[in-house]
């Protein structure tokens, strides 16, 4: 039975890393109310700013991470102020919104490509053996449950801010009606950019994630937002909760293919499991 | 001058693509991220034919077509059920599944080994080896192509299709199916990206599943965008202008591996400025 | 619709046109393969992406035994004049690589690729245009005998899977083999060489592949774990690969014996970066014996570059391709049909820095891998 634990494990680590790039689509797409493909290079933004600050110029871990974090976020809000604004100032429709983020992602990418090149990096310092820890016969690293722990923690506290505090209500108050969360005096502009900072720092910290556990390549974004994506509609689109429901449910649905059927298939997998949702419960598990 | 006349037979072929694309996404407004996909039917069929048959080229072609018009009749079939965002993100899955299909059943697409050797085409004991003549060739496919999407787009049935991208919910309340147009226009589509296809594989002899990735279908999505929706000049425009600026970027004398980089982020660019300040593209009559 | 404003794009994109493609032409007028005093030969390479790691080194091995041979007066008194080009390990960049030195650069031989599917791709190329193609690096067995045109001086990857097959069912009794492949025609070759023997001998297989994007093996590596296998097979195209799979599998706390090729144990890196994890295991790579002319290639290349020489096998071999072109062309002149068919009858125990050279008439070089074993971070020839 060892191996279903380990691909039960595998699933949730996977899961993991799936639930903070839901989160932080979410959270886009819930108040914006566009598909911002950008969202998957800011992981790559933030996966390489902990590859600068930590492999290249040996700055503490913890640090590192904080920063590449804030690095994300603040590029993810200066696009979404230089080139989502205006775009949705003239109401411009959703594919046009799709394709402006389109264009986002491959410059963020090409930008990273030419400053590190195209090469596989890894986060970890340190190739020998890190803590590991097995449960009824699987092996899960001392990383995963990090990172595991950290996809939970904002999980909460996003739900926590979104439904308890002020902040929280103006912007589901700006995701339901952003004309009528104007008129009723909240800056919505503010909220946006807030948002699109948060969401970004979540994406870079997915990113992050991930360097520790495989590794960083400029053209990670597009996969892992795919991901998020098809993580969000399973859960349903724009629900916090869902997206992290949704992220479990596609890395199990992924990891039991692979065990039973064929490594190979696994993207293909991921991608019929959205198709069906989006034939037959487009709504995902949790929408209304 | 041979290097001139290669990238004119690129430019015939990217041509014939975006024609193809054009018709979906500029002429019936679906964002249609699938086109490689069928590219690749009509490369892989005709290849096949051509290599495991000894088949003609002209009637290899003509099975590439009939595979690609059946794989999009399935697709298409499940993707005329999505409306906007989703439609696009039905058709990011289908193109990844499809590419997994070419690039995992190796016992008939020799999956990463490709498909090498493949003839020139013959007709009445004259051989298309030297580029001059495969020119000729494209270009007449090129023209053939232009005019049935002209055709196409000046008919009635074009007339239907500019009526539901503007609004699809008005002209489905007048009685219109339009399930079936647009199944239809896909089909359609997708059956001159074969001719494309067939052409490529011929051309270059050699065919493996890297030229039909996802990013390949982006890369025809914004020539299709850049040369202007609903325009078929300007399709073909598209198609010289993104083909041709990359080989001069060439001669600027960057690294080759910069130089690559820059071209994406040239692409990116384009991309986000045409969203900006004309997203109807150069020569287009539809903005998004 | 205005005309008017669509007249003006019409308009700005012709002078763009013209302006572009007229500047480029005229740049683009090159002078044929061999002027007065130059040889023009080509190359073709992974000059970038992942399979740069054997690509780059190919290139400045080519640099500096292109110097040395203009220093000594160059190929018949040309100097020689190497064009490169980067394919990226990619099919269609090759053929077309192959297209614009065979008929903009009108070379009569090309080195290259490193990589087979790139070569795949070129050769049909060549062969039309009646240009010779030497290869120091693709050990693809789909290339044997693919064209009178082609031929190389490394072994070919039937040789490794067949080798590797022998030690591990004969010499360590390993009757059940967990195999992972990256899904490229390099990987997949080795692959099947290996495969075809190994159940000759009366071996069992369990298989997984992925694409080379992929880099998360966690589950497939649990599925092969939990089939016990005596050993496992780890054929990839690239050395960054078999890191990332190395890298997991210790996280899943499971260490089988590993085989590698020779892209992984032709590593140094790699082998110092996992010593611990790899000590032991074995591979199969190009036996390079410490000749004299590869120890001055092997100092010549670190005074000149500051590092050590990449992958030395192939490096090597296709620092030889280039002398051995050189023979050729003083021995039958620059033409690309007399090129090839001596490569196919002349070649015969040529001492190069890889070692002693014969290209047997099927233009494949006739000598095999050898097994090594990894031992405290570097690879032992096991006799």
């Amino acid at each position: 039975m060892d191996i279903v634990v380990q691909i039960l494990l595998n699933a949730v680590i996977a899961g993991a890393i799936y639930s903070l790039l839901a989160l932080g689509f979410n959270l886009i797409y819930s108040t914006a109310r566009f598909f911002d493909l950008g969202y998957g290079a800011l992981t790559a933004v933030g996966g390489y700013s902990v590859f600068f600050l930590y492999k290249i110029l040996g700055l503490p871990l913890i640090p590192s991470i904080i920063f590449g974090m804030i690095m994300a976020g603040i590029l993810g809000w200066g696009v979404s102020e230089l080139v989502y604004r205006p775009l949705r100032a003239r109401k411009a429709s959703n594919t046009v919104l799709l394709v402006a983020a389109l264009g986002v992602l491959t410059v963020i990418q090409a930008g990273i490509a030419i400053l590190f090149t195209s090469q596989f990096q890894t986060l970890s310092r340190y190739v020998a053996e890190q803590q590991t820890y097995t449960i009824l016969g699987g092996v899960i690293t001392q990383t995963q449950v990090l990172i595991l722990a950290a996809g939970l923690i904002i999980m909460v506290l996003l739900g926590v801010v979104l439904k308890y505090t002020r902040v929280g209500k103006a912007v589901r108050a700006v995701a339901d009606d952003e004309e009528v969360a104007t008129i009723v005096g909240i800056n919505a502009q503010r909220i946006m950019g807030g948002v699109f900072f948060v969401g970004s720092m979540i994406g870079g910290l997915a990113g992050i994630s991930v360097g520790f556990d495989t590794g960083i390549q400029p053209t990670m974004g597009l996969a892992l937002l795919l991901k998020g994506v098809i993580a969000a509609i399973i859960g349903g689109i724009g629900n916090v909760w869902g997206g992290v429901i949704g992220a479990f449910v596609l890395a199990l649905v992924e990891n039991l293919g692979a065990w039973q059927f064929s490594g190979e298939w696994k993207d293909a997998i991921a991608f019929l499991v959205l198709i069906l949702f989006l034939l037959f419960r487009p709504k995902g598990i949790l929408g209304k | 001058m041979e290097y001139l006349i290669h990238i004119a037979i690129l430019v015939c072929i990217y041509g014939i693509l975006g024609l193809s694309l054009n018709l979906v996404i500029g002429e019936a407004g679906l964002l249609n991220v699938t086109q490689a996909a069928f590219y690749g039917m009509g490369a892989y069929g005709a290849a096949l034919l051509i290599t495991n048959y000894d088949i003609n080229f002209f009637l290899a072609l003509l099975g590439g077509i009939i595979i690609s018009a059946f794989g999009s009749l399935l697709i298409g079939l499940v993707l005329s059920r999505f409306r906007g965002d989703f439609y696009a993100l039905g058709s990011f899955g289908f193109n990844v599944i499809v590419w997994s299909i070419m690039l995992n059943w190796q016992d008939v697409t020799h999956g990463p080994l490709g498909i090498p050797g493949i003839a020139r085409p013959a007709l009445f004991g004259f051989t298309f080896s030297e580029n001059l003549t495969f020119l000729i060739l494209a270009a007449v496919f090129l023209a053939l192509v232009y005019g049935i999407s002209t055709f196409i787009t000046k008919s009635s049935f074009g007339r239907v299709l500019k009526a539901l991208r503007e609004d699809e919910e008005a002209i489905s309340v007048f009685g219109y199916a339009t399930s079936y147009y647009k199944l239809v226009t896909f089909v359609i589509s997708a059956s001159l990206a074969a001719i494309a296809g067939a052409l490529f594989a011929s051309y270059i002899t050699f065919i493996d599943p890297s030229s039909f990735s996802l990013n390949e279908s982006i890369f025809l999505l914004s020539i299709v965008i850049l040369g202007g929706l609903g325009s078929s000049r300007g399709a073909v425009m598209g198609a010289l202008f993104l083909i041709v600026l990359p080989e001069a970027l060439r001669f600027v004398g960057f690294p080759p591996d910069v130089a690559a980089q820059m071209r994406q982020m040239v692409y990116g660019l384009i991309l986000i400025l045409l969203m900006l300040y004309r997203p109807q593209g150069l020569m287009g009559t539809f903005r998004m | 619709m205005e005309e008017g404003s669509n007249k003006g794009w019409i308009w700005g994109i012709v002078v763009l046109l013209v302006v572009v493609l007229g500047g480029w032409w005229v740049l683009g007028q090159k002078t044929p393969g061999a002027s007065a005093d130059t040889i023009k030969i080509g190359f073709i390479g992974a000059l970038t992406g992942d399979a740069a790691d054997y690509g780059e080194p190919q290139k400045n091995v080519l640099v500096l035994a292109a110097k040395d041979i203009n220093d000594h007066g160059g190929i018949a008194g040309k100097q020689v004049e190497i064009i490169y080009e980067d394919a990226k390990c990619k099919g269609p960049d090759g053929a077309n690589a192959a297209s614009k030195l065979v008929n903009v650069d009108k070379v009569q031989v090309i080195l290259g690729g490193s990589c087979s599917g790139e070569t795949l791709a070129a050769v049909p190329v060549a062969e039309a245009g009646k240009v010779a193609i030497i290869t120091g690096s693709a050990t693809s067995p789909a290339l044997i005998n693919k064209s009178p045109y082609f031929f190389r001086d490394y072994p070919n990857d039937s040789s490794q899977g067949v080798v590797l097959a022998d030690q591990a069912y004969t010499k360590e009794g390993w009757k059940k083999v967990a195999v992972i492949q990256e899904q490229t025609d390099y990987a997949l070759g080795i692959f099947q060489a290996f495969e075809a023997r190994y159940k000759q001998l009366g071996g069992t297989i369990v298989k997984e592949e992925f694409a080379s994007n992929i880099s998360d093996f966690r589950s497939v590596l649990a599925k092969l774990k939990a089939d016990k296998p005596d050993a496992v097979l780890v054929s990839v195209q690239t050395a960054a690969s078999a890191q990332r799979i190395f890298d997991q599998m210790q996280k899943l706390g499971w260490k089988p014996k590993l085989m590698l090729n020779d892209v992984t144990i032709g590593d140094p890196a790699t082998l110092t970066k996992f010593k611990d994890f790899l000590e032991g295991d074995i591979g199969a790579n190009f036996n390079l014996n410490d000749t004299p002319k590869f120890v001055a290639l092997r100092d010549a290349y670190k005074a000149a570059y500051g590092k050590d020489m990449g992958y030395p096998t192939y490096s090597t071999a296709v620092y030889d391709s280039l002398y051995l072109i050189k023979e050729a062309i003083e021995a039958v002149g620059y033409d690309g049909t007399k090129i090839a068919a001596w490569g196919r009858s002349s070649v015969k125990n040529w001492e190069g820095a890889s070692g002693s050279i014969t290209i047997g008439p099927d233009g494949e070089r006739q000598s095999g891998d050898s097994i090594f074993q990894v031992k405290n971070g570097t690879a032992v020839l096991v006799q």
